[in-house]
């Protein structure tokens, strides 16, 4: 009988323990993931997202068998991850985002072979699936070329082709789309949806909201190891419903300016964004337009451009769940 | 009997693939110099070292020595870097994910190696004839090419747990050089065996090419197959357990890396 849930997490734990020290060692310990549960359905196309270093990583590594846990449980597929982890090794697949982890000095065709006999693929159906895949990654025609001359965004392609040789049930894919330009991380997720439509089951980790809002059913935010919410998209924008974001575009705000927007009343939270030579001031406020004089006067003495009031989006909830400053 | 197929197609690709990725990178001119100009040095050096210590007479006792521990560039450098690799490439993790049969996965990567590493010994032996002198009229080439794969199957044996080490260790090279060096002196290539002091024989005895160079100088020199047939079989079990001392390192490795978190640092 097939397992009710794709995954199924109960109160995951992982600390990481390191020395600092030459003569006088003291063992430092991190706590990465703190007493996590949640359950992926099959099928589903679900989020982990959050800052750097929330424990995502950690989370998928633990799920696709290279990391044991410290505490608590998780099932993939029916079998749980240190006890069974020789039956989900074939049905899952995974990407960890970067260029690491191929054969540079080999052919795209050649890792491609390789990891095909990794993962006891028949070589008639390797043969046929490999140009596939290749196609599907848009790398046909350079799949004879060594892997050392790809961009960047063409390793991260090949990554995932050779994560669908072996036909998994499965998709862990981490932040799949980091550092690639604009247009090669919107392919790449046409190439997701394309999976999920195939009723692929995918886990995703990324720190980009617009992409969490645009792929995944459901998002659990996580922060600090713990998970801080988990809804839908719509879901996760309800918890700012009652907030406005006022956008400031500002050249050079001093931090103590900040602090004082922060104080004002009308204000919940203040992020700012580098954009070229100006900034966005995005100001989290349930008081919408009405709170613009008040917030420019907090602002007296500073070069303001464009005021633009508008709806919140993923990123202003992730921003209020989170309570951190977003990446530009 | 599908699993055996498929373990053998993966130790025989997996063979093929990391010994191209290993040496893709030079040119074939470069790559056969390496082949062809290192053994040379190495034989020339260490033959007129001896032959100016000992005497014209013993020139063979040094090529011979030299020649079969040339087996060990091969069987310990290229070995060690094929596992070592992976470390640098960052494609442990998605090894470790894998279903494959780790002993396919991790003997196959010395298996050309041993091929390589018969070449080699076969080129320099031909230095010696051409050079030196080396007079191969007596052998029995069966016995000899047997011998030379039993030396290149032992280093590569040792090879395959020092890659295992490397993948543990900061510096590879550091490990590979030292292990190199000690066995020109311990494996009897230079110094016979009997002049080492007792500690040193003992620890000769249970490295790879101690046995295969004693029985490379006997064939040489018109001894039968059936004469160095204890040595080789000794040989043939030092290099099985070097490999398998490597096998249980490498799924120690795997086993912790896992447990302390460290497969990304390592």
């Amino acid at each position: 009988m097939a397992p009710l849930n794709a995954i199924e997490v109960r109160n995951l734990r992982r600390i990481y323990r390191t020395t600092i020290g030459v003569i006088r060692r003291r063992v430092k310990e991190v706590v990465a993931v703190d007493d996590i549960s949640f359950d992926v359905a099959p099928g589903e196309l679900f989020g982990l997202l959050g800052p750097n270093g929330a424990g995502k990583t950690t989370m998928v590594k633990m799920l696709t068998t290279l990391l044991i846990p410290s505490a608590g449980t998780a099932r993939v597929l029916g079998f749980d991850v240190v006890d069974q982890a020789d039956p989900i090794r074939p049905r899952i697949g995974f990407i960890f985002g970067g260029e690491r982890g191929l054969y540079w000095r080999l052919s795209a065709i050649d890792n491609l072979r390789y990891f095909a006999s990794l993962y006891h693929v028949e070589p008639e159906i390797a043969r046929k699936r490999i140009p596939y895949l290749l196609e599907l990654v848009r790398l046909d025609g350079r799949g004879q070329e060594k892997v050392e001359g790809y961009s960047r965004g063409m390793k991260q392609r090949l990554h995932v082709a050779r994560t669908l040789l072996h036909d998994p049930e499965l998709l862990f894919l981490d932040e799949p789309t980091i550092g690639l330009d604009p247009i090669g991380a919107r392919e790449l997720r046409q190439v997701i949806r394309n999976l999920q439509s195939e009723k692929k089951t995918i886990l995703l980790t990324t720190h980009y909201m617009f992409e969490a809002d645009a792929l995944c059913e459901r998002i659990a935010v996580i922060d600090h190891g713990r998970i801080v919410a988990l809804d839908t998209p719509e879901g996760l924008k309800r918890h700012v419903r009652d907030l406005s974001v006022i956008e400031l575009e500002v050249y050079g705000i001093p931090p103590e300016l900040l602090d004082v927007l922060r104080a004002l009343e009308v204000v919940e939270a203040v992020t700012v964004e580098n954009r070229d030579q100006k900034q966005a001031v995005l100001v989290q406020s349930p008081g919408g337009s009405e709170a613009v004089p008040e917030i420019l006067a907090a602002l007296s003495g500073l070069r303001v451009g464009k005021v633009i009031v508008r709806e919140p989006t993923l990123e202003d909830a992730y921003v209020r769940l989170v309570g951190g400053e977003v990446e530009p | 009997m599908r699993s055996v197929t498929l373990n053998i197609r993966l130790f025989f690709q997996g063979a093929l693939l990391s010994y191209v990725a290993l040496f893709r990178w030079l040119s074939p001119m470069t790559y056969l110099a390496s082949k062809v100009l290192m053994p040379l040095a190495q034989i020339l050096f260490f033959s007129f070292l001896g032959m100016y210590a000992t005497g014209q007479a013993n020139a063979s006792f040094y090529v011979i020595g030299n020649a079969i521990q040339l087996a060990a560039v091969s069987g310990i450098f290229g070995v060690t870097m094929s596992i070592g690799g992976d470390r640098w490439e960052g494609t442990l993790p998605y090894l470790f994910g894998t279903p494959a049969n780790r002993m396919a996965m991790f003997v196959g990567r010395a298996f050309f190696h041993v091929l390589d590493g018969m070449v080699g010994v076969v080129l320099a032996l031909m230095w010696g004839v051409l050079l030196l002198g080396l007079d191969l009229s007596h052998a029995n080439p069966l016995a000899l090419g047997l011998t030379i794969l039993v030396a290149t199957f032992s280093t590569s044996g040792m090879g395959l747990l020092l890659g295992c080490i490397s993948l543990i260790t900061l510096n590879v090279m550091f490990i590979n050089n030292t292990v190199y060096f000690s066995l020109l002196v311990f494996s009897g290539a230079n110094v016979p065996l009997s002049t080492l002091p007792a500690w040193m024989q003992s620890v000769a005895w249970a490295l790879p090419l101690t046995r295969s160079i004693a029985a490379a100088r006997q064939i040489i020199a018109g001894g039968s197959l059936a004469e160095v047939a204890p040595l080789l079989w000794m040989e043939v079990l030092i290099g099985a357990i070097y490999i398998l001392a490597g096998y249980f390192l490498f799924r120690w490795f795997e086993r912790q890396a896992k447990l302390r978190g460290t497969l990304d640092i390592f």
